[in-house]
């Protein structure tokens, strides 16, 4: 099995293991030649294994795997994608609702804020700027990393925060952090704490 | 040195389970905490930064001098929230063991920056009455330290603003019971005043989905 297949299948076990196991879910690795690797449309993530991946070539992608090709043609630094359907981020998403920052974890790995797309590319294209996820209107989120293991993460503190958005909204207040120190702590986060990117070009190497 | 090698490999090793307890017990989320435990009065061991609590080895643990947290020798480069372990161990000598992590519900607290009224005897005798929300500051800056320091005053856990949650115990079998105690209550306290705010009688997830939905559509 080759290395790219064996991340996109550990890392479908680990959002199993953090409870999101979903039957709409595309996750995929870019590799350093013009193509990614991708799980096929309808493969719950549990039974995700080296039959549900498949290599797909970039300039030629449809569909759910035109999105993923135009996010990598859009962002240079982005190598991994998830797209997903975690709990708390679908009553946000139904309710076309932007998550500000509400933690410093969130500032960091997911930006200063997570607005909700419209179901469409130009739209997800447009909110994942300045930002490594964004949410889509009634279908999850899309998260974005330099490795997968960087987009997995994303996936869950995105979800944490949409928990804290969702339950301090309801129980009487949000209080959200300045955006210049959001800004901050997204830039030092990324030039100093981050060494996750190091393990995906070892990935590209290996190839 | 004022401690033994084998006090020393003993409470290494306490580190390293206490991070894997943490994620065991979901104490855990999205992101790592850190954890300290004291070897004498000027001298701790605590996590190093940007580890996971999997791959961390016993011996990966640094040795930080309390009095001037800049100061530390062996293992791997210590957490930037040793500062604030250090402040809480120099000004409380009771204290052995402390636990930083960023737990759900401690969580919701925290970002909305509300206060946890004690909600049962337990919580009275472990976290010692309501358990304040710290002032905000950045991660690993004296604004934070400060915040959480005074919000810690006469407590053994409080919140750090939009961050997470802060434990000190007489040892770590204690600082985890404070955690644990700290979650519970966080969530009792937000199942009650999400009933109070949605008039239901029935607390679930999904009164809690609708309840945002309704109000919050765009």
């Amino acid at each position: 099995m080759n290395k790219y297949v064996e991340k996109i299948i550990e890392y479908a076990k680990r959002l199993v293991e953090e409870g999101i196991n979903d039957d709409k879910a595309c996750i995929s690795l870019k590799t350093t030649h013009g193509y990614m690797y991708a799980t096929k449309e309808g493969v719950e993530l549990k039974n995700i294994d080296e039959n549900s991946v498949e290599k797909i070539d970039l300039a030629t992608a449809e569909g759910e795997y035109r999105l993923h090709a135009t996010i990598y043609a859009a962002k240079e630094d982005v190598n991994a994608i998830c797209h997903v359907h975690p709990k708390w981020v679908a009553p946000v998403a139904k309710a076309g609702a932007t998550i500000p920052t509400v933690l410093d974890d969130m500032a960091q790995i997911v930006g200063p804020k997570c607005k909700t797309a419209q179901n469409d590319i130009a739209s997800i294209i447009k909110n994942l700027k300045g930002c490594n996820s964004c949410l889509i209107k009634d279908d999850g989120c899309i998260t974005t990393g330099r490795s997968l293991d960087e987009a997995y993460t994303c996936v869950l503190v995105l979800d944490k925060a949409a928990h804290c958005f969702v339950s301090s909204a309801v129980i009487g207040k949000n209080v959200t952090i300045n955006i210049f120190e959001a800004k901050l702590m997204q830039f030092i986060y990324k030039k100093k704490y981050s060494k996750a990117n190091q393990e995906n070009l070892q990935v590209s190497e290996e190839e | 040195m004022a401690w033994t090698k084998e006090e020393e490999l003993r409470l290494r090793q306490v580190i390293k389970d206490s991070g894997v307890n943490l994620l065991k017990e979901n104490l855990v989320q999205g992101t790592w905490g850190n954890t300290a435990a004291r070897l004498d009065e000027d001298h701790m061991l605590v996590t190093p930064t940007g580890l996971d609590y999997i791959t961390l080895t016993p011996e990966d643990m640094p040795v930080v001098q309390i009095s001037d947290p800049s100061i530390w020798s062996d293992g791997k480069k210590p957490t930037s929230e040793r500062k604030i372990h250090a402040a809480i161990m120099a000004a409380r000598p009771e204290i052995n063991a402390t636990i930083h992590s960023h737990p759900v519900y401690c969580s919701i607290l925290a970002s909305a920056r509300i206060e946890l009224p004690v909600m049962s005897a337990e919580m009275e005798k472990l976290v010692g009455g309501p358990a304040r929300v710290g002032a905000y500051g950045l991660p690993g800056t004296k604004a934070l330290k400060k915040g959480t320091v005074a919000a810690m005053e006469g407590r053994n856990a409080c919140f750090m603003a939009n961050h997470g949650v802060f434990c000190a115990g007489k040892d770590m079998d204690e600082a985890f019971e404070i955690i644990r105690i700290m979650e519970k209550s966080s969530y009792e306290y937000i199942k009650q005043m999400t009933l109070k705010a949605t008039g239901q009688k029935t607390y679930s997830d999904e009164l809690l989905f609708d309840y945002f939905v309704s109000k919050f559509s765009k």
